[in-house]
């Protein structure tokens, strides 16, 4: 299929670059993922995290690098160094790596419900509202899904302000020493930060859809700034309010910190702030699944709002077989895993071989 | 297309009924609960409820039941309550006198896996019978109320350390600390009192603080933020501190681990004074009685802990802070041969509104 370019009413500002990449690290994984670090970083945890931030700032400058190079998504890099078909078949890979990773929120999102809320609740009703909802702000557009980015930044932004409760019982001390543990401990827990900060190489997919992409970089790079701080920031806190032990036993960390909130006029904050949530991965989860039928449009040429529909009939499917808290817990750690996979290894070496193949071409 | 999509929408708006409701009037909710052990090693417990009746007073109801085993308590209450019983109200937890000696882990444990229970939960111990604790009449408000705001405001402004369900986890979890809790006393049917602190050794309770030394213990755990004291000068005359704050700082000395050093800062107001004037120099006379005051109790306090083997200040806790790669395993033999130096500084900012 040839590249066609983008018209620009379909095109986005190069600053909801920012917004796009934040809501889509922002999700599910913002509600657990301190008890994975402290396992092996313990007080230093924190650092991991921060090492985390920098070494994706680093890819965020690779992506760029190839989709200037190439001047299109990954399908066209694909193409650009290996052909048409193999670049095709590399590409058709990644419509179910974001098919499961769409799969993975919502599933982890119903585990927390269940657990902390309604634990008779139907899988499968929630499953098709939410797919009704996101189809049909997919079949909005791309725009649509980019303002749906936003909304999903801001609107819950006042969850933020809750922390302030914490902060009272919070003990620095906690942290001390600082670097006491291993550097390999540290980079471990850099490891296991990976499911919780993936999501940003959506960029390869929506850069075709943004306008001055040269200008959006720098969107690009503050919205992993962001996040970086806000998941360091959140784990330094989640360090000083529990002890470790306490922590290792918490399963969804960030919303037994919420447990000691106390209002007036709400006795447990929780359940607003998992209402709440479903705004956070509402994104999250339309994000991936436009990405999904993007590729199946620029590969097999399927009509998207198609495509859309069949991922979705395909979800609504497969989520009923995920049962127990521990297939939940592995597709996880299976996700998180290709996630790392993808964009600290797959993206460097792809990078070189976009540079060797602009080299050879030239000549 | 669309209008399927609207019919879909409407559907959907029907099966919003999938998860079963629990109205509030039918529903019967855990505001207290009180636990023991008896005799021949069965539990009881109390789980008190409060029903609002329309002239905006409530009604004390208590069920007991035993059991063999802690999980069947709540299932034997139940077959007593006429309405499914829920947690989520729930303030005030009190452990008997048995249960606090034989350990209180399991019942906690209970409560942090429940999502539905806050983590700002009361716990407390009991001297004599928990149970009649929840069976008295405190008043309107009701029991739950009143024992909750009795720990609140005594926690808030008075001589008891701040602990709530979080901060008892907490300090049970973390190594070198141990955690407590305030003891209530029944004074008779419709009044209960903290007569004391129970300190704990992991989960079990070994000694309990009396009420005039609790002063002291919270300058050492917590800060003091309205506390108020009296100090005796001497020949008949006597000040009295009021709106105390406080703040501590444990240092271990660099060169000899073995010595804790704890500064010890206190503000205060003297709004009241037996004697005929308040000079400058009485005031510094009052500053000096305090310090002096202060830093005996104190000592004789950890020097106590020491004894006991107890750690509730969690000297334990600041060295694994405070010296790099410290082996926990000897914190043990190094905890007998701390010593400790207690350095207080006492500061009168005002003295009322009178010369």
């Amino acid at each position: 299929m040839p590249n066609l370019p983008i018209e620009d009413r379909f095109k986005i500002s190069p600053f909801l670059v920012f917004y796009l990449i934040t809501s889509m690290q922002i999700g599910i994984g913002a509600l657990g993922y301190q008890r994975l670090i402290a396992q092996y970083a313990h007080e230093d945890a924190w650092i991991s995290v921060l090492i985390a931030g920098i070494l994706i700032h680093v890819i965020v400058w690779m992506m760029y690098k190839i989709l200037e190079t190439v001047d299109g998504d990954l399908v066209t890099a694909h193409i650009y160094i290996a052909g048409n078909f193999i670049g095709k078949f590399l590409s058709s890979i990644f419509v179910f790596y974001f098919f499961t990773y769409a799969l993975t929120i919502l599933r982890s999102y119903l585990e927390v419900i269940q657990v902390w809320m309604f634990p008779t609740m139907s899988i499968f009703w929630f499953t098709l509202a939410y797919l009704l909802l996101s189809i049909y702000i997919i079949y909005g557009g791309f725009r649509t899904v980019v303002g749906i980015a936003f909304f999903g930044i801001v609107l819950p932004a006042y969850l933020f302000l809750v922390f302030g409760f914490n902060l009272k019982f919070a003990n620095f001390e906690h942290l001390m020493p600082i670097l006491d543990n291993s550097f390999k401990d540290i980079l471990l827990g850099s490891y296991h930060m990976s499911l919780t900060f993936v999501g940003f190489e959506i960029v390869l997919f929506f850069y075709p859809f943004i306008k001055n992409p040269e200008k959006s970089k720098k969107w690009a790079h503050l919205a992993i700034l962001t996040t970086t701080l806000l998941y360091t920031g959140l784990m330094m806190l989640t360090l000083s309010f529990f002890s470790e032990e306490q922590l290792r036993k918490s399963i969804w960390a960030t919303l037994t910190m919420w447990k000691i909130v106390q209002m007036p006029f709400v006795e447990r904050f929780e359940y607003i702030g998992i209402a709440t949530w479903s705004l956070v991965i509402l994104p999250n989860f339309c994000i991936s699944l436009w990405v999904a039928s993007r590729l199946l449009k620029r590969i097999f040429n399927v009509q998207q709002k198609k495509g859309v529909i069949l991922i979705s009939i395909i979800s609504l499917i497969v989520i009923n077989f995920i049962k127990t808290r521990e297939q939940v817990g592995l597709i996880n750690d299976y996700t998180g895993k290709v996630g790392f996979i993808f964009t600290f290894f797959y993206i460097p070496i792809l990078l070189a071989a976009v540079l060797i193949v602009k080299k050879v071409k030239k000549k | 297309m669309k209008n399927l999509f609207f019919i879909l929408l409407f559907l959907m708006l029907l099966t919003t009924g999938c998860v079963p409701k629990s109205i509030i009037d039918d529903i019967n909710i855990e505001a207290a609960s009180a636990f023991d052990e008896l005799e021949d090693d069965t539990f009881v417990g109390t789980v008190l409820i409060q029903e609002y009746l329309p002239d905006q007073s409530t009604e004390n109801k208590t069920f007991t039941a035993t059991a063999k085993l802690r999980r069947d308590l709540l299932l034997n209450i139940q077959r007593q309550s006429s309405e499914p019983l829920h947690l989520g109200g729930l303030m005030v937890t009190i452990f008997g006198d048995k249960l606090a000696d034989r350990g209180i882990m399991d019942f906690v444990d209970n409560y942090q896996r429940d999502p539905s229970i806050g983590a700002r939960n009361y716990l407390a111990t009991s001297s004599g019978s928990a149970l009649q604790i929840l069976k008295g009449e405190y008043g309107p408000r009701g029991n739950s109320a009143y024992l909750n705001n009795l720990i609140e405001h005594n926690m808030k402004y008075r001589d008891l350390p701040e602990t709530n369900l979080h901060i008892f986890i907490r300090d049970f979890y973390t190594q070198g600390k141990d955690p407590y809790l305030p003891e209530l006393h029944q004074i008779n049917n419709e009044k209960v009192e903290i007569s004391g602190l129970s300190l704990f050794k992991k989960d079990r309770e070994v000694h309990v603080l009396s009420t005039d030394k609790m002063f002291f213990f919270k300058l050492l755990a917590d800060r003091h933020s309205n506390g108020s004291f009296k100090v005796d000068l001497g020949s008949g005359r006597e000040a009295e501190i009021k709106s105390i704050s406080s703040k501590h700082k444990i240092k271990i000395s660099k060169k000899n681990p073995s010595q804790v050093v704890i500064h010890i800062k206190i503000k205060g107001v003297i709004p009241e004074y037996t004697g005929e004037q308040i000079t400058p120099k009485i005031v510094k006379e009052v500053e000096k009685a305090l310090e002096k005051k202060v830093n005996k109790e104190c000592l004789g306090l950890v020097k106590q802990f020491q004894e006991q083997e107890i750690d509730p200040v969690g000297f334990g806790f600041f060295h694994r802070k405070q010296i790099r790669g410290y082996n926990f395993k000897r914190w043990e033999d190094d905890y007998k041969r701390l010593t400790f130096k207690i350095k207080t500084d006492v500061n009168i900012v005002e003295t009322g509104v009178l010369e």
